[in-house]
């Protein structure tokens, strides 16, 4: 399930947007998203139809300088039939049909003489070149057509592919996407948990590639946080962090504990103590925020010099790191009949976990040495035995009864409000508590979802196609809501965004449908990866080839039309150059070079990813030049995470 | 040449012969597929056995000679026209799409689909269920549907296309050389699925020049060497060790010693 093409591109850009974050100062702002998805649009569009196009084998060198040539034609056809009363609203259908046919001829050309796209478009890509300077200078006597906006219906078809809108924020709208983003995150979650459930023979893989994903959600959220300032940034990235928290915590548990079967009786009865041990825990957690001194920042450690209070600091950590990691090793020794290799592996795995956990919760508090610190580590400290100590036996008492299963969940997740609440209360650093108090909330939430859902799910050994569908369903709306809470939280900010943003997410949605969900995806996929064995089962081979280079065409000429109608003029090199981009962004976005592999959202991540690199230099103050450099080594590591990827794909089952 | 009191064999070939320009591929070629058996073609390299299955397969059109498909006599111009008709060739190279998931594999060409036109759509859910079940019919157990065709073993890629060719409605089924290039447990596996669909009501062709493969699956057996026919036996007719001897160009081998014996 995880490991489909984009998830490559995913991390991908989740790095390169850390880095321009980090080094630029105003690249994360609502105007510095907004310039980079204006340069990701017209290239996310073209990179979906390249990448269609990919997936079926070929290329389409020739789609770049479309977007010139329809612009061009449409200026050709206003200009000359200035006297009679030109409209765009016969040019640009005009343009359209002509692109069509170029894609058209490009397909046929390919399909009937058994060249290699290459060369095909190649030739189209020089005619179109040549034919784009032609008119140009016969038509004004320059390398450039104007007056496109004397035509009439110029505002009509501005308004379609090039206005420009700009919403307020309104007051409720943090809530709002609050409520979004972890309404979002629980269906999310609760869909993965149903889908990871599903097949548990085949899942270890998955589970560590999720674990990976989660650590690293959890890492950059816990980053950001005590990065940013403000409360919707906060909570934001207190969002993401609990969710990367919770999507590694379910998948390292599930990669590595859940095919093992507890050992011996265990009621909630025998456990009684346990049970009772965390509650104190966490009641005592909860207890020590106010005991101690909150406003008070008295240095107890005063005469140490610094680093060596840092390093009594990070013992500190580390002795709690420990103390978490002996009662898990403990555990896994039992189960495991002895340390072994595996064994060793999830110990190191399970205290980097933990260890991540502690260090970033006591690093937190970072005055460390202060009576305010000690008791923040008190809390820390105390919570996470309690909390973890009671997922633990929730695990325990699951084997022999579901609903004490449920009770010791659902206690937990009391224990992590409770939690919650203490460190909104206790903090003085307002970004910090509300983003932490937003996370805590959430996990507890995640915590009851996923109680509820394993205390009804018996263990299942083999598939359970309605669970898979319920999981897939969850795991769509899930990330759909979550989507439109960023979306919202982005958009509505004062800062003027471009419609074109919008066709290339109606263009992206379109695509994926095609692709997954339609018989026509599952032919280009056939014709990309194995094109004799299609034909020879029945797939119209050459009807779908044709019909991606008319897509493909098309597609140039609607990003022809939204440069045109925003500029008014038309450059006659316009898009020479670009058809590389937009290869490249499908390549980013795990499109296999070579056909049959791919995603139409991955080519969207991938344009995202130029796009960033594009803006991101200039905003961090680099010679822009120096940005093909950038793209070079992003294209690189691109393919080799994505082939890397690939081979997990087909190894893991 | 054998009497087999058999039931109305759903393919029968009369002297079916193939010539490319002066070459002669196939001559004189007779035999019979039974609905519920298996017919096995053997014969070494350039024995004839490709060009028999293309004739079959609907690729070329015989020299002279006819074939009949329960009962009356058919031509094939295309291959389509061959799977129209009932006729599933499983090739060597699978016909599948390595990265493809297993069941989008089963249903290329086929799709199930649901849903008004602009929403039509991949009836996902069934396609799923169907490959599942049908997989199971046949014995076959493959853990996770999703994965690429390309990451299963030789075998169970050749049983998920025998699966394919039987819920698809083929009435004749034509394995080249499934077991060619597996191992010995791997060709046992593809073995019990030959037997499998064959008792699931197809008349099963199945091309090999392993007679350890063919004898223990094998209801017929029909021997190539050089185009032309060596022999069409039925089980009870022969013996493994005088088909591979015969396989093994054994007769040539005898006469040869003898010719050696003589001349010393």
């Amino acid at each position: 399930m995880l490991v489909t093409p984009e998830v490559g591109a995913l991390i991908g850009a989740i790095l390169v947007w850390v880095f321009f974050w980090s080094v630029g100062t105003n690249f994360s702002t609502a105007s510095g998203t907004a310039s980079y998805l204006d340069i990701a649009a017209p290239l996310g569009i073209m990179a979906v139809a390249v990448a269609l196009l990919m997936i079926g084998g070929e290329f389409d060198l020739s789609s770049g300088v479309m977007t010139g040539a329809s612009g061009i034609l449409v200026g050709l056809l206003v200009r000359t039939f200035m006297g009679e009363g030109a409209s765009l609203f016969l040019a640009v259908p005009v343009a359209f049909i002509v692109a069509g046919c170029v894609g058209w001829f490009n397909g046929t050309l390919v399909n009937r003489t058994g060249l290699p796209s290459f060369i095909v478009t190649l030739g189209t890509f020089f005619m179109l070149r040549g034919a784009n300077l032609v008119f140009a200078k016969r038509l004004s006597g320059k390398v450039l057509v104007d007056g496109i906006d004397e035509g009439s219906g110029f505002e009509v078809f501005r308004k379609i592919f090039a206005s420009v809108h700009k919403r307020p924020t309104f007051g409720s709208r943090d809530a709002l996407v609050l409520a979004l983003v972890s309404v979002g995150a629980v269906a999310l979650s609760w869909g993965l948990l149903e889908l990871s459930l599903v097949r548990r023979n085949g899942r270890d893989a998955r589970g560590v590639l999720f674990g990976t994903v989660g650590l690293l959600l959890t890492i950059v959220g816990f980053v950001m946080l005590l990065r940013t300032t403000g409360v919707s940034a906060n909570t934001l990235w207190g969002t993401v962090a609990a969710i990367g928290l919770i999507v590694a915590l379910v998948g390292l548990a599930r990669a590595f504990f859940e095919t093992t079967n507890y050992r011996g009786t265990s009621s909630l009865s025998s456990h009684g103590r346990t049970l009772a041990f965390c509650v104190a825990c966490v009641a005592a957690a909860c207890a020590a925020a106010f005991v101690f001194d909150r406003n008070e920042p008295r240095v107890i450690l005063s005469w140490m010099p610094h680093p060596l209070r840092l390093a009594c600091a990070l013992l500190a950590a580390a002795a709690g790191v420990g103390l978490v990691v002996r009662r898990w090793g403990a555990t896994l020794r039992q189960r495991t009949g002895g340390p072994g290799l595996r064994g060793t592996v999830r110990f190191v795995l399970l205290a980097l976990l933990t260890g991540a956990l502690f260090v970033v919760g006591t690093l937190s508090f970072f005055q460390l040495t202060t009576e305010q610190a000690m008791r923040a580590i008190a809390v820390v400290a105390l919570g996470a035995v309690g909390l973890l100590n009671l997922l633990r036996l929730r695990g325990k008492v699951a084997a022999t009864s579901k609903g004490d299963q449920l009770i010791v969940g659902v206690v937990a997740a009391l224990g992590l409000l409770a939690l919650a609440f203490v460190a909104r209360a206790d903090s003085s650093a307002i970004r910090f508590r509300t983003g932490l108090f937003t996370a805590m909330v959430i996990m507890s939430a995640l915590l009851i979802a996923n109680t509820v859902i394993e205390s009804q799910h018996v263990k299942r050994t083999s598939a359970d196609l309605a669970a898979d569908r319920r999981g897939r369903r969850a795991v769509a709306i899930g990330a759909a809501l979550a989507s439109v809470g960023l979306i919202v939280r982005l958009f509505f900010t004062n800062v003027p965004f471009r419609i074109s943003i919008l066709w290339w997410f109606l263009a992206t949605a379109l695509a994926t449908f095609v692709l997954i969900r339609t018989k026509y995806g599952n032919w280009i996929f056939a014709v990309g990866g194995n094109k004799e064995a299609a034909r020879s089962i029945g797939v119209p081979v050459d009807r779908v080839k044709v019909a991606l280079f008319v897509t493909t065409a098309l597609a140039g000429c609607f990003v022809g039309m939204m440069t045109t109608l925003r500029l008014t003029t038309v450059q006659a090199s316009q898009g020479i150059g670009e058809e590389f981009e937009y290869i490249i962004a499908a390549v980013v976005g795990g499109n296999l070079l070579t056909g049959g592999y791919g995603s139409a959202a991955g080519a969207s991540v991938g344009a995202v990813i130029m796009a960033m690199s594009i803006v991101g230099i200039p905003y961090a103050r680099w010679n822009s030049d120096g940005r093909f450099i950038f793209l070079g080594a992003v294209l690189l590591l691109a393919v080799l995470v994505n082939n890397y990827v690939r081979r997990k794909a087909q190894e893991a089952r | 040449m054998s009497d087999v009191a058999a039931p109305q064999p759903i393919l029968e070939f009369r002297n079916i012969s193939k010539y490319f320009g002066n070459v002669t591929a196939l001559e004189d070629i007779s035999t019979n597929v039974v609905a519920g058996k298996v017919t096995c073609v053997l014969g070494d390299n350039g024995a004839g056995k490709s060009t028999f299955i293309k004739i079959l397969a609907g690729v070329h059109a015989p020299s002279s000679g006819e074939f009949l498909l329960e009962g009356r006599p058919v031509t094939f111009a295309t291959p389509r026209d061959a799977r129209n008709a009932g006729i599933a060739t499983v090739y060597q190279d699978l016909a599948m799409a390595p990265l493809l998931s297993v069941w989008r594999n089963f249903f290329l060409g086929s799709e199930p689909t649901k849903g008004m036109f602009p929403f039509r759509r991949f009836d996902v859910d069934f396609a799923k269920s169907t490959a599942r079940s049908e997989l199971n019919k046949m014995g076959i157990d493959i853990r996770d549907l999703d994965q690429p065709v390309g990451t299963l073993s030789g075998g169970e890629r050749q049983s998920v296309a025998i699966a394919r060719a039987v819920y698809f409605g083929a009435k004749v089924l034509i394995l080249d050389e499934p077991t060619s290039a597996l191992g010995v447990k791997q060709s046992g596996v593809v073995l019990r699925y030959v037997v499998e669909a064959a008792r699931r009501g197809l008349g099963v062709i199945f091309i090999t020049h392993n007679p350890n493969h063919a004898y223990p699956v094998g209801d017929r057996f029909l021997l190539l060497n050089r185009g032309k026919s060596l022999g069409d036996f039925a089980k009870s007719d022969i013996a493994l060790d005088k088909l591979t001897s015969l396989m093994a160009g054994g007769a040539e081998l005898a006469d040869l010693q003898h010719e050696l014996s003589q001349a010393r």
